[in-house]
């Protein structure tokens, strides 16, 4: 495999640190992100809005609020940032299976292979930058044929495609933006180099000398001589994840905005992983440290349809009593390689195969799983344990043919003799010796005082007496 | 007395004319064949108004309101199109149901109380449902819910049916059809038909099965004679084994 074909996609996300800790608000006002420097607590982005109103960053927190009193800052997440290459790297995925972290803030992915695919690169690289706008993420793009270079050139949004052009591109950065060591840095600009291309119209062995041997190691690796050592990326095998809001709440529609933002990279993981959804596990965790709140919800059909999900969540909150404000989302997943694709009904057209598992999807979303059954035969003679509830939909079919009336009470129960009129029987019931419940009856349909007619039993053994145990009506 | 008992015969003799256009017929609209063409011939729309609510109102539970409905339910979930029961107030029998020709796996059972006429609309709303029937919980059921359930109905095409308590009243509605069911039991119209219809009775033959009287139980493969749905079980029975003696 000749590297020159190779082409690498760099994402780099300039406002990673500030969207780690604001992603999952849809708060409109200005924001900050401040980290401690030197023992003091520091701005370390704002966002546009905290701009124009003054705030910037390496302020100090203390002055920020005094030039902008409703900003609102939240400490550095280290953990959320990490989090947030995930996603990316999970968006990359989607489109090559050579991803690669190059942390703090890029994912790089290999395209050489998809630039015949899908009409060309431009339309690859503006999806993967809608989608990731989609999930809140501005993200700069850049395009060259070794990943090193990708990856430096991501942060200026430069996009090329053949060495030479590469070159030039790289030549023309400033010797800053390199990522060199401070000694290394130094002693460049006490040279007064200013850009790369002075750098590289040094010759080799005179670079080697007054800047150190790894110098030339790291420029021949941005230009493609030298390849980079990546580790490979791959998605998680189960999918877990746990998001922190960054204002705690119980309101229903700051939940859904963080349950929209969770699905979107649920959604992604599943379609890398070629699974669909069988059942999605909610635990909100509260502030107060009370008790979680938790529920599951269960997909009669495996699959996933974001809408449809965002409906079954937002109908599982509605019936929650939150007691207290919610700080953390927990998500986790089960799911199953096995996907059904959504079949047309040759009647109507109408996609009835999907639609009838979304509404038992509804249904016992808000009905729970027992409130919400089909009804099965069981293998028993006697007829109160005949039968069962089963989940909606899985009844076996019945091959018992004996006469039944259409109603069962849940339990036989004690009547007098003197108020029903028999009218036809007996068939007699002898069962249940095995399991310790034998009984001896003869049924009976009896009429009562109202017109009527009830399934009646006379108990020989273990019990004496008459039963009702069901009605024809 | 005398005057009600002319007109009713007037009526049937009107009713034997089908030339003739009477005007206070309502318009006709879609229905479901009931599975019983004596029934349907009774019934206003010539079968159970479909995309529209019909209410029952049994003398008391128990009467024969689910038994009525088995020979639809049947045709419906043989075509895929589910049935949703709604609250009922005892356990339908999956074997009297599945002897109907119900298939048990197009067959739903809400049992939360709280959430019922919710549970009814959305069926209702999907359009996908071949049959609904709720029992209102016990208590008064408001005129708004009713409104509501008739509304959903009229969504989709599947027929929609509330079935009241004996102590409950049917809020105003503007259901298609409002039928009592007396002991017997018998079916009278009290809204969307004729105002001297007979009453229409079922017959023991339309909510029993069972062997002659005092028939040992070895015969009981014998018992499906008169039953209305017999066809569609028989034709399922042929493959399967005759049963046991119990």
């Amino acid at each position: 495999m000749s590297q020159s074909s190779q082409l690498w996609a760099g994402l780099h996300c300039p406002a990673l640190p500030l969207m780690a800790v604001w992603q999952l608000s849809s708060i409109a006002g200005p924001l900050a992100v401040h980290d401690s420097m030197r023992g003091q607590a520091r701005l370390l982005q704002v966002n546009a809005l905290a701009r124009q109103h003054g705030a910037q960053p390496g302020q100090s927190l203390s002055q920020a609020l005094a030039v902008l009193p409703h900003l609102q800052s939240r400490s550095r997440c280290r953990q959320s940032e990490s989090r947030i290459l995930e996603q990316m790297a999970l968006l990359a995925y989607q489109h090559s299976h050579q991803v690669s972290l190059a942390p703090p803030d890029t994912v790089l992915l290999e395209v050489g292979g998809s630039r015949r695919l899908r009409g060309g690169l431009r339309p690859l690289l503006e999806e993967l930058r809608d989608e990731a706008l989609g999930s809140g993420l501005q993200l700069r793009i850049g395009l060259a044929p070794a990943a090193s270079a990708a990856c430096l050139l991501a942060r200026h949004d430069l996009r090329v495609s053949d060495p030479a052009a590469m070159k030039t591109a790289i030549g023309g950065l400033a010797i800053d933006h390199l990522v060199l060591k401070s000694d290394q840095r130094k002693a460049i600009r006490d040279c007064s180099l200013r850009q790369v291309a002075e750098l590289t119209a040094l010759p080799r062995a005179e670079r080697a000398r007054r800047f150190g041997a790894d110098l030339n190691h790291y420029l021949d690796e941005l230009h493609g001589h030298l390849s980079t050592p990546l580790a490979q990326w791959q998605p998680p095998e189960v999918f877990g994840l746990r998001l922190e809001l960054p204002v705690p709440t119980v309101r229903s529609d700051a939940l859904m905005f963080v349950f929209n933002r969770a699905l979107d990279t649920l959604r992604r993981w599943l379609e890398v992983r070629d699974q669909g959804l069988t059942r999605l596990q909610v635990r909100l965790e509260r502030e107060d440290g009370g008790p979680d709140n938790a529920f599951d919800i269960g997909l009669a059909r495996p699959g996933f349809d974001q809408d449809r999900l965002l409906e079954l969540i937002q109908l599982k909150l509605d019936g929650l009593k939150l007691a207290g404000d919610v700080d953390a989302v927990k998500l986790d997943a089960d799911s199953t390689a096995e996907r059904r694709p959504a079949q047309s009904d040759l009647l109507d057209g109408t996609n009835r195969s999907d639609a009838w598992p979304a509404l038992l999807d509804r249904l016992s979303a808000r009905l729970g799983e027992s409130g919400l059954s089909s009804l099965a035969p069981a293998q028993d003679h006697r007829p109160e344990h005949a039968w069962t509830w089963v989940p909606p939909g899985t009844s076996a079919p019945c091959r018992d043919r004996r006469p039944r009336p259409s109603w069962l009470l849940p339990a036989p129960r004690p009547c007098r003799r003197e108020y029903l009129a028999l009218e036809e029987g007996p068939e007699r019931i002898e069962s249940g010796w095995w399991d310790g419940q034998d009984c001896l009856r003869d049924y009976w349909i009896a009429r009562d005082g109202k017109g009527r007619q009830l399934w009646v039993f006379q108990e020989h053994q273990p019990r004496h007496g008459w039963f009702i145990h069901g009605l024809f009506g | 007395m005398h005057s009600s008992h002319s007109s009713s015969s007037l009526n049937k003799l009107l009713s034997q004319r089908p030339d003739l256009w009477r005007g206070r017929r309502q318009p006709r609209g879609r229905a479901l064949p009931s599975g019983r063409a004596d029934l349907d011939r009774w019934l206003p729309d010539q079968g159970w108004p479909s995309g529209r609510l019909t209410e029952l109102m049994p003398a008391c539970l128990g009467l024969g309101e689910l038994g009525l409905l088995l020979p639809v339910m049947a045709q419906q979930t043989r075509i895929a199109r589910p049935v949703i029961l709604i609250t009922p107030p005892w356990i339908p029998c999956p074997q009297r149901l599945a002897r109907a020709g119900v298939a048990l796996d197009q067959l739903i059972v809400v049992r939360d109380a709280h959430h019922g006429f919710w549970a009814a609309e959305q069926g209702l709303k999907s359009g996908l449902c071949g049959l609904i029937m709720l029992w209102p919980p016990r208590g008064r059921v408001s005129e708004r819910s009713v409104r509501r359930l008739q509304l959903a109905a009229e969504k989709g095409p599947a027929p929609a049916f509330i079935c009241y308590r004996p102590d409950q009243s049917a809020p105003p509605s503007l259901a298609a059809l409002r039928l009592a069911i007396h002991p017997g039991p018998s079916l009278e119209m009290l809204r969307g038909g004729a105002p001297h219809h007979e009453r229409f009775h079922l017959g023991r033959s339309n909510v029993i099965a069972w062997p002659g009287t005092r028939r040992a139980p070895r015969l009981l493969s014998e018992i499906t004679r008169d039953d209305p749905t017999v066809s569609i079980a028989r034709s399922r029975q042929s493959a399967a084994q005759p049963e046991p003696c119990p």
